[in-house]
């Protein structure tokens, strides 16, 4: 399935960008804590036959509060999203519903990125209005990754009149 | 108990000699040690709260956790008391414990702070130690308050049949647009993934562990929403910044624990209701169920404490943002928008670029929609639908303006709106030449001529009902109808929408066959077909099944026959209160007992109130006529 295809490309990614080890085991993937692949491995509602929605667990409970398996690389070992990935992994796991949105001109996911990435809410508009604008080498920069994607926003908004004065993270 | 925690102290704390006793730990301990018997704490509820300990049927207490690593005295599980003084024992010491490897004062966080203020540690005899994994984890939520999330029932899914419930910790300053971005708190059964058929099994009798986990909320919309098609309702609660910290304080404790899951009872909902009983130790939620718990239960439950419930969200599924759309439609611009994801030559036609650009805008996210429906829910999607889908949303992207805000209304309305989940029934009528009375006791859950209100559309799911029926003339009272399970789903199929519909009921009736007037027959029938859905009056769905059937019965030769065939039917929402349902079937049975079944139903149901309706229903089976009126209360 895609969706998996995405999430150990994402994998792959933090782990090569952290520069850490990390097998890429497609059991596991961003996203933290147990059960976070609770839909990974799930084959869509048209097969009739019981499907059971399936936490994925890679074994040891260390000493996390929340969850397992994915400390190295986006997670804390307390199943929160390390601050510095938030953006990119946003980006990355919500790709298909962003790219939606770019090209409406709007949407929840679209706002929320914006959020992440510091673009205060006044100036929204402007931000969804610069990504439908730019939406074809937006998707490009965002299919090949989600750092990609980021940094294109980022150049982006650094040459827009008015989101470049914004304060921008 | 005592000496043995003396003796471990003393290993901890090594009290220098010029030390005054009052600073020996030893001695604040056993004081504290004493109020908290005095002020009898072990006994109280927010200990029974924080411990999940449950009263037993014959006295004494057992904790609902099964997580050794969650207890600090070795018979936490059963003794209050001991787990109270152990707990107060570790306080003083900077040893890791638990799963989470961290001091007891961290670990069990939300237990120190209720013992702190019970008994008003002194923090120079007991120190009070930082937590900095906690105060991390806890700021990172940036919480504000909590929302309960119900994302409703998939049939599909034995799993979520019933739908299921989460909590969001809801950020400062967040937004309706960027409420995704706020993390949940989850409690699922840790299933592995080729757990197949074991699954129900397992499940039902607690063999697999569940645990609590913090999922952005943006990957559980993208899970039900976009990729199962589950509306889900939010329900934002009303707690205090002291409750709202209580409840992450126990949440963290819970984190890396385990309870035995148990897919009746001790399933996802239960357990997370602890969370808000612990939060406001005077909802008594857990209190209310003994048996099982059914989610929309505890919505129902949630919904109906006096200002709990402050605000109700509704987020649709893609598959009724569709639907909805379509409906807004007049029939060509719904057509084209649907030629429009085949053909991408329409995207130049001149029946689309003469549309004005707003007009434009919805058919093309329309189609965009279709398409992430067809991509999102099936199996090998073909990858020329997501060329598709890109090339509609690069003309999409060219158009310059945003897309105009649209209302979803859902199709079906809130849970706890909804009929109670177990179901008495009183009724009588005729068969054959005789009269008779009856009674019924459904455990749940819904069937289709329930009131359909706050339930999945066209979706059935019987569990554990049973029949009494006293025949006057023939003098007998009997077992007349049982069902252990009776899961029927129908899933209306259009342009977008393929799914099958199907059908599994096993239990028992009663038959005339041959010779035998009232026999007990044991049934299993299982179908697969399709639906089709009618505007003629109101709304009706039209559906056709091949089914299998086999039978066992002392009426039949051999004991038993096996064939199969065919049903068809209708479901009309007559008005909004008045509902018929019609069905036709004929069965062959080729093996066991030779013979064929000619079968008519008709039922309709009239709601008189939210928990009370009225049937009359005919049943023909060859020779054998049964005509029933009842009524229904669900409690």
């Amino acid at each position: 399935m895609s969706k998996k295809v995405l999430l150990l490309a994402v994998a792959v990614l933090f782990g090569s960008q952290a520069g850490l080890a990390m097998a890429a085991n497609p059991d596991t993937g961003p996203g933290c804590g147990l059960g976070k692949l609770a839909w990974g491995e799930y084959k869509g509602q048209k097969e009739i036959a019981p499907q059971v929605l399936q936490a994925t667990t890679n074994g040891t409970f260390g000493s996390q509060t929340f969850g397992i398996s994915f400390g190295t690389s986006g997670c804390t070992n307390d199943g929160k999203v390390m601050s510095e990935h938030k953006t990119t992994m946003f980006a990355s796991l919500n790709f298909e519903a962003l790219s939606a949105e770019m090209a409406q001109g709007q949407g929840e996911h679209l706002a929320s990125l914006a959020t992440l990435m510091g673009v205060p809410a006044e100036r929204h508009a402007a931000f969804f209005a610069l990504t439908q604008e730019r939406y074809t080498s937006l998707v490009q920069a965002g299919e090949a990754s989600p750092v990609a994607l980021v940094k294109s926003l980022n150049d982006a908004i650094e040459g827009h009149p008015v989101l470049a004065q914004a304060s921008v993270r | 108990m005592l000496v043995f925690l003396f003796a471990l102290l003393a290993c901890l704390f090594v009290p220098s000699p010029s030390n005054a006793l009052q600073s020996d730990p030893g001695v604040y301990l056993t004081q504290l040690i004493e109020q908290a018997q005095e002020k009898k704490l072990a006994e109280q509820r927010e200990w029974q709260l924080l411990l999940h300990y449950r009263k037993g049927l014959f006295g004494g207490y057992e904790s609902e956790q099964d997580d050794p690593g969650f207890f600090l005295s070795s018979n936490g599980k059963t003794d209050p008391s001991a787990e109270l003084a152990a707990t107060l024992a570790q306080f003083f010491s900077a040893e890791l414990v638990g799963r989470s490897r961290q001091p007891a004062q961290c670990a069990f966080i939300a237990r120190y702070h209720w013992l702190k203020e019970q008994l008003q540690f002194d923090p120079t005899r007991l120190p009070a130690l930082s937590c900095e994994r906690f105060d991390r984890w806890y700021e990172d939520f940036e919480a504000q308050s909590i929302s309960l999330i119900f994302p409703s029932a998939f049939l599909n899914n034995p799993a979520s049949m019933f739908g299921h419930t989460l909590f969001r910790v809801d950020q400062n300053g967040q937004t309706e647009q960027t409420r995704i971005l706020a993390y949940t708190i989850n409690y699922a059964a840790d299933v592995p993934p080729d757990a197949g058929l074991a699954y129900p099994v397992r499940g039902i009798f607690g063999s697999y562990k569940g645990y609590f986990s913090t999922i952005p909320y943006y990957l559980k919309v993208q899970q039900y929403r976009d990729i199962e098609n589950r509306d889900i309702w939010e329900y934002r609660l009303n707690l205090t910044e002291n409750q709202l910290r209580r409840f992450l304080m126990h949440a963290w404790e819970l984190g890396n624990a385990y309870f035995d899951y148990f897919f009746f009872k001790e399933n996802c909902s239960y357990h997370i209701l602890a969370l808000l009983d612990y939060a406001d130790p005077g909802l008594h939620l857990t209190d209310e169920f003994i048996g099982w718990t059914v989610p929309a239960d505890t919505i129902r439950l949630v919904v109906s404490k006096p200002n709990l419930v402050s605000d109700i969200t509704y987020r649709p599924s893609r598959s009724t943002v569709i639907k909805r759309k379509r409906e807004s439609l007049p029939s060509a611009e719904r057509d084209l928008a649907h030629r429009m994801t085949q053909d991408l030559g329409e995207l130049t036609s001149p029946a689309f670029t003469r549309l004005v650009p707003a007009k434009q805008a919805f058919l093309l996210d329309l189609a965009s929609d279709y398409l992430r429906y067809r991509i999102e829910t099936t199996d090998s999607s073909k990858p020329e639908w997501k060329e598709r889908n890109r090339t509609v949303l690069t003309t999409r992207s060219q158009l310059r303006i945003p897309s105009e805000e649209f209302t979803v209304r859902p199709f079906a309305k809130q849970p706890e709106l909804g009929h109670k989940t177990s179901r008495a029934v009183i009724g009588g009528g005729w068969r054959n030449n005789d009269t008779f009375e009856e009674a019924t006791v459904r455990g749940g859950y819904h069937d289709l001529l329930d009131p359909e209100v706050g339930y999945t559309p066209d979706a059935q799911i019987e569990m554990a009902s049973i029949t009494v029926r006293r025949y006057n003339r023939a003098d007998q009272t009997r077992v007349e109808r049982a069902t252990l399970l009776n899961l029927l789903s129908l899933s209306p199929i259009d342009s977008v929408f393929h799914a099958p519909s199907w059908k599994l009921n096993v239990g028992m009736n009663t038959i005339r066959h041959n010779d035998c007037q009232l026999c007990s027959n044991g049934l299993f029938n299982a179908g697969i077909g399709g639906a089709k859905e009618l505007r003629l009056l109101n709304r009706e769905v039209l559906f056709a099944f091949v089914e299998t059937e086999a039978n066992i019965s002392k009426a039949y030769h051999e004991m038993h026959r096996i064939g199969g065939g065919g049903t068809i039917g209708l479901l009309a929402d007559l008005t909004e209160r008045w509902k018929l349902m019609a069905t036709g079937s004929y069965l062959k049975f080729p093996l066991g007992d030779k013979s064929d079944d000619f079968r008519w139903y008709v039922g309709s149901r009239f709601t008189l109130a939210q928990n009370w309706t009225v049937r009359l229903e005919y049943n023909h089976r060859d020779r054998d006529n049964d005509v029933l009126f009842s009524v229904q209360a669900f409690f």
